[in-house]
């Protein structure tokens, strides 16, 4: 086990580098495009020009590609980020004030898409080719052709028209604050980003059971005249849930764009809303260090994900 | 070419090739989700094509109203004119889908959204497909640390979340659709990458391909005539299943404002959810139509999975 983690780490390091040069490319190779809209921003009793160098001097673009490269990943390996040409406040401190709202959202809807579709998976699975299979298949399918933004939009209609109900316009406040208000705001981002995830993880658990119940060891169980109930929770589940619990480690990241969206509808400041807050504020250090902080993040959670995945199952640490 | 051949000489047994519509019929008998995703696809990329024609006004075109509260010859700053601007309205004969909030018809929006979702996603997909297909077969074919490098490098770039990717690019770059083609084709790459270098990996292995080899073939042309020909089946699945995601990229970014304006079903939406409760149209159409963009595809790339490459079934 030790073995498969240090290989996984290891495996890994690469990636993480590469994903320091994409942003790094991505947000060094041409600037001029870039730093010409934010000196319009930022212009503040300066001549166009003077603005733009201001800026250029700010974000160190005026020297060369090679040495800029070697200051990013000096800066990078130290955990600085860069600093917000707005507030002027690093990134890290701006993303880290920001987080909680973003995993509690996270949270909410990993939970509505678990709480949705384990028991629709299951049902679909165990009654497969029923009319029962096709319909709620067809849900699935539609949940994921459905953009959780229209979801959204729907779900504040029907709120709205069916129980008077509509998210709460005050300004948010976080959950240790007022838990009830701050549900409210949840409410329905939550939902919708669930329906999405909902529909992945029941297509797979659908799949992973139907596999693992025609395994011998379910025979057996039947076999030994062990009810329904039985041999679906306690036997075939477990197995079944091995994958499901990957997807989820795996769909983080989708989420994570997904709620680019649905954060910036409902006004909830989380990390995802403020990227596109200080996209449209022209605020170039700020979008260029939280994308490189997500994505960093990004590859320790696969990381974890691809370490608990072997510890679940023994079987992959042999692949 | 000896089997060839021998179908030749043996297609006076077969009955003959069976009409159109038997195929047609088959098809919908054996897969109907994906017939009916063929359908949407077929009416989205006439409504894309037919526009001008299909839309019944012009999608600028503001349209006016009677006003109730004006009376002919007395004072109302309410009502200055005879007429108002038809905002907001039902869906009626004029108009099919109601009207936005400056008064246009949004059916119009709705048959022009669908040119500018298809172009961006076929012009989005062309470039991830040629990369991706590059550097797919290249990884794949060679091997080692060149395959090594470069899926690291998809690792990398599949890390982001689309959406983030194209925020990050959109920084950089000056907004127009030509960019925001560019940067929806680069965030598509590592997807195709990935499954064709999967084919590859198999192909590569086939007797034919060494026999090439063995025959004194060049990297090249073993690459370019006897392995990409055999990847162009999951490179259509992956094209029709990509093209939903592209759309649904688009629509976000439009729906975030991020993209260049334009007729897009993601602004619509985005502007229809402001009156959401009064006027609830502009914003279930063109949701509508995302949707069902959307669902065309995934329909439409399964069935296409399951025809003509059953080993890519997850």
């Amino acid at each position: 086990m030790q073995q498969y983690i240090a290989k996984r780490i290891l495996l890994n390091i690469p990636v993480i580098l590469l994903v320091v040069t994409v942003v790094f490319l991505v947000s060094h190779f041409r600037t001029d495009f870039a730093e010409q809209r934010a000196a319009q921003g930022f212009i503040g009793g300066m001549e166009f020009e003077q603005a733009v160098a201001s800026i250029r001097e700010e974000l160190g673009t005026d020297k060369p590609l090679i040495e800029q490269y070697g200051r990013y990943l000096l800066d990078t390996a130290r955990g600085d980020f860069g600093t917000s040409l707005v507030s002027q406040k690093p990134v890290v401190e701006e993303f880290r004030n920001r987080l909680g709202t973003s995993v509690e959202l996270g949270i909410l809807q990993i939970l509505v898409g678990l709480v949705i579709s384990i028991p629709i998976g299951v049902i679909s699975a165990v009654r497969q080719d029923t009319w029962l299979d096709y319909i709620l298949r067809f849900f699935a399918v539609l949940g994921l052709a459905v953009p959780s933004f229209y979801m959204a939009t729907l779900l504040v209609l029907f709120g709205f028209n069916w129980f008077g109900w509509g998210p709460p316009t005050t300004t948010y406040r976080s959950f240790f604050e007022n838990p009830s208000l701050n549900l409210q705001a949840m409410a329905v981002p939550a939902l919708a980003g669930g329906f999405g995830m909902g529909a992945v993880i029941m297509r797979l658990l659908r799949s992973q059971l139907l596999e693992v119940l025609r395994q011998d060891y379910i025979r057996t169980a039947w076999a030994k005249g062990l009810r329904e109930r039985a041999v679906i929770a306690r036997h075939a589940m477990k197995n079944a849930l091995i994958p499901v619990f990957t997807i989820v480690g795996l769909l983080v990241g989708t989420l994570f764009g997904g709620n680019v969206i649905l954060e910036s509808m409902f006004s909830l400041p989380g990390v995802a809303q403020f990227v596109v807050v200080s996209f449209k504020q022209n605020d170039l250090p700020m979008v260029q260090g939280i994308v490189l902080l997500v994505g960093i993040v990004l590859v320790m959670a696969n990381i974890v994900v691809d370490i608990s995945y072997a510890w679940l199952d023994p079987r992959i640490r042999y692949r | 070419m000896a089997t060839e051949a021998a179908v030749f000489e043996q297609e006076w047994v077969l009955p003959h090739r069976p009409a159109w519509w038997v195929t047609a019929r088959r098809l919908a008998v054996r897969k109907p989700l994906g017939t009916f995703g063929l359908v949407v696809i077929v009416l989205l990329v006439v409504a894309a094509v037919g526009a001008p024609v299909l839309a019944r006004y012009d999608p600028q075109q503001t349209f006016q109203r009677p006003d109730p509260n004006y009376a002919p010859g007395v004072f109302n700053p309410q009502a200055l004119g005879p007429t108002m601007l038809d905002r907001t309205a039902e869906p009626s004969t004029a108009h099919w889908f109601g009207t936005d909030s400056s008064g246009r018809d949004t059916w119009s929006w709705v048959i022009w959204g669908a040119r500018r979702s298809l172009g961006i996603g076929v012009g989005a997909l062309a470039i991830s497909i040629a990369t991706g297909t590059l550097v797919g077969v290249v990884s794949a074919y060679f091997g080692g640390r060149v395959d090594m490098l470069l899926q690291r490098l998809m690792d990398a770039l599949q890390v982001f979340p689309a959406l983030l990717l194209l925020i990050l690019i959109a920084t950089y770059m000056e907004a127009n659709i030509r960019n925001l083609i560019l940067a929806l084709g680069i965030v598509g790459i590592s997807q195709v990458s990935r499954i064709v270098r999967g084919t590859v990996l198999s192909l590569r292995e086939m007797p034919y391909v060494e026999a090439a080899r063995v025959l004194g073939a060049s990297d090249l042309r073993t690459m370019v005539h006897h392995i990409l020909p055999n990847t162009a089946a999951p490179i259509i699945v992956v094209f029709t299943i990509g093209l939903g995601s592209v759309i649904i990229a688009e629509a976000g970014l439009s729906f975030l404002g991020l993209a260049p304006p334009g007729i897009s079903w993601g602004q619509m939406l985005n502007e229809g959810r402001n009156f959401i409760r009064t006027s609830p149209w502009q914003a279930v159409f063109s949701g509508l139509a995302i949707t069902l963009a959307v669902l065309a595809f995934n329909l439409a790339g399964d069935a296409l999975r399951d025809i003509l490459d059953p080993r890519l079934r997850t």
